[in-house]
Order: C-alpha cells, then sequence, then structure tokens
C-alpha cells in the first residue's frame, strides 16, 4: 500500500484539479464585464495561478536538490534535482500556455517581450527544459551532474525575481491580488475559495509526481546497476 | 458565449495534456519496477547500491582527501 502513495496523491489532485475547474466555469462569479475585455478568459485564472504556484514548489525543490547533490553529493538529492526540473518544466508549461490564452484574449497579443514578469518565468521554464533534455542527452555521470545542478542554484534566483517582478514594475502582467498590502486584495470570497481549493490541488498532484518521478529515477538507477552486474561489471 | 466555449476548449487541452503525462509516468514506473524485480531477484543486489555514480562520487571524493 506504501509504494500506491504518489498514484493515490495524483488521484486526490487529478479530482481536485477537475473539480476547480468545475467551480472555476460554473460557481465562481464573473469579473466586471467593464474592467475587461475578455471577462469569460478570466476564468483561465483558476488554473494559471495555481499552476504557477505549484511551478515555483517545483523549483524549490530542483534548488535543494542541487544544493544537496552538489555539496553533500547525495543520491536523494539527485532525485529530487530530477523530480524538481520535470516538474517544474510541466507547471511552467501550463502556466506559460494557460497565461498565452488570456493574453491573446485580453490584450490581443499571447506574449509580451517588454514584460518582465513574462520573460523571467518563461527563462525559468526554458531553464528547466533545458535540464531535462539535457540529461536525458548526456550519458550520467558526476560532471554532468555537478553541471546540471549548478545550473539548478543559480537558475533559482529567477523564482524571487519572478515574484517581485510585478511589484517593481508593472508592465502588462496584473498585479497581485493577494497579500497586496493592507486592504486584503480585491478578490472575492467565493473566487478566494476556488482559488485556493485550485492551489491546494496542484500542490497534491505535483508532490504526487515528483514522488513518482523520484522512484522512478531510483527503478531507473537500480536497472542499470543489475545490468552492469549482468554483463560482468561491478 | 464564444468566449466560454474557447475557454473550455484551452481547458479540455491542458486536462488532456495533464492526463497523459500522468498516464505514461504511472505506466512507465510499473513497467521498470516489474522488469526490475525480475532482474534482482534472479542476480541477488543490494538496493543501497543502486546509484553507482554518488558511490563513486564518494569514494573519489575520499580518495581525493586521503592524497
Amino acid at each position: 500500500m506504501r509504494r500506491r502513495i504518489p498514484e493515490v496523491f495524483l488521484g486526490i489532485g487529478f479530482i481536485g484539479i477537475m473539480s476547480t475547474l468545475f467551480l472555476g466555469l460554473n460557481w465562481a462569479p464573473s469579473v466586471s464585464i467593464d474592467a475587461f475585455e475578455s471577462p469569460a478568459a478570466q476564468r483561465i485564472f483558476y488554473w494559471h495561478v495555481p499552476s504557477a504556484w505549484a511551478a515555483f514548489i517545483a523549483f524549490g525543490v530542483l534548488f535543494v536538490g542541487s544544493a544537496l547533490w552538489f555539496f553533500k553529493r547525495s543520491p536523494f538529492g539527485w532525485r529530487l534535482h530530477v523530480a524538481g526540473t520535470e516538474a517544474g518544466l510541466a507547471c511552467g508549461l501550463m502556466t506559460v500556455w494557460s497565461g498565452c490564452v488570456w493574453g491573446a484574449a485580453e490584450w490581443g497579443t499571447p506574449w509580451d517581450w517588454t514584460d518582465v514578469r513574462l520573460n523571467t518565468f518563461g527563462l525559468l521554464t526554458l531553464l528547466a527544459l533545458f535540464l531535462v533534455l539535457g540529461r536525458q542527452s548526456q550519458p550520467d555521470g558526476v560532471e554532468t551532474r555537478d553541471t546540471f545542478s549548478t545550473f539548478g542554484l543559480y537558475g533559482f534566483v529567477l523564482v524571487p525575481f519572478t515574484y517581485i517582478a510585478t511589484r517593481i514594475w508593472q508592465i502588462r502582467h496584473p498585479g497581485p491580488v493577494i497579500g497586496a498590502g493592507d486592504d486584503g486584495g480585491s478578490l472575492q470570497s467565493s473566487m478566494a475559495l476556488v482559488l485556493l481549493i485550485g492551489a491546494l490541488s496542484f500542490t497534491i498532484f505535483i508532490i504526487g509526481h515528483m514522488m513518482i518521478s523520484m522512484r522512478i529515477t531510483h527503478l531507473e538507477q537500480r536497472l542499470e546497476h543489475a545490468q552492469k552486474r549482468l554483463d560482468g561489471g561491478n | 458565449m464564444e468566449g466560454t466555449n474557447y475557454l473550455t476548449v484551452a481547458y479540455l487541452g491542458m486536462i488532456a495534456a495533464l492526463a497523459i503525462w500522468t498516464w505514461t509516468v504511472v505506466v512507465r514506473s510499473r513497467s521498470i519496477e516489474t522488469r526490475l524485480e525480475a532482474v534482482e531477484s534472479s542476480i541477488g543486489i543490494d538496493v543501497s547500491q543502486a546509484d553507482v555514480i554518488a558511490t563513486q562520487s564518494t569514494d573519489g571524493t575520499q580518495d581525493d582527501s586521503t592524497v
């Protein structure tokens, strides 16, 4: 039963995500028509924000895993690094894609090269893509792991930079609606509830994915070791 | 209404991508698990020796420190 915990997390997370979408489309109130070019498209917010939240969790895991490998040579750290890159790439792509859908409907363009947050988040996603593709194309070894861990460590600088970007330079991406300041934000309670369910669901889902990714990495290492033994190595 | 349809299509695309990704990962995990159980049971390997790179790296560090 313990071996199936990641699958349980994935199942609960997936049901939660579906529930969030249902509530976001059918239950949450619509925004002011005057304030938005495309009020219906605003509902993608219930997917976009939780997936960005999950991406930040994944990039945090990537940073911790990179540090554990680089400084402690921890096999657990390397598995965290691998899980963080894959989860970060998936959540990053979901965030970018949903943002582009909203941008196309609201701004008339899916991307703005002058907006700081869009571009720093895009760079984070590209970093995750580089790490996933690089690891798959390079032979596994200490140098390879050190190189990718270094990228994981330095790349994390983009996370706080992305977080504060709209507080410093609000160009096109909307500013913070939660924890924005003393007024408690601009969200209605029902909207905040759906958003909270979404954030929880995405968190559970991405934890399940990272657990299963760590298990796969461990199994692959065991399989490689077993194959070497079969071939007459150590 | 057109905007809602557009949004629904975008959502369905993302849900399908999530479902496919999850399914692929779970199937891959189970497939490797089955293969590994068969191989390991036939040659008797200790699980703690799985990450050869980490073991070699730690050994190398210890060797370096003795030089």
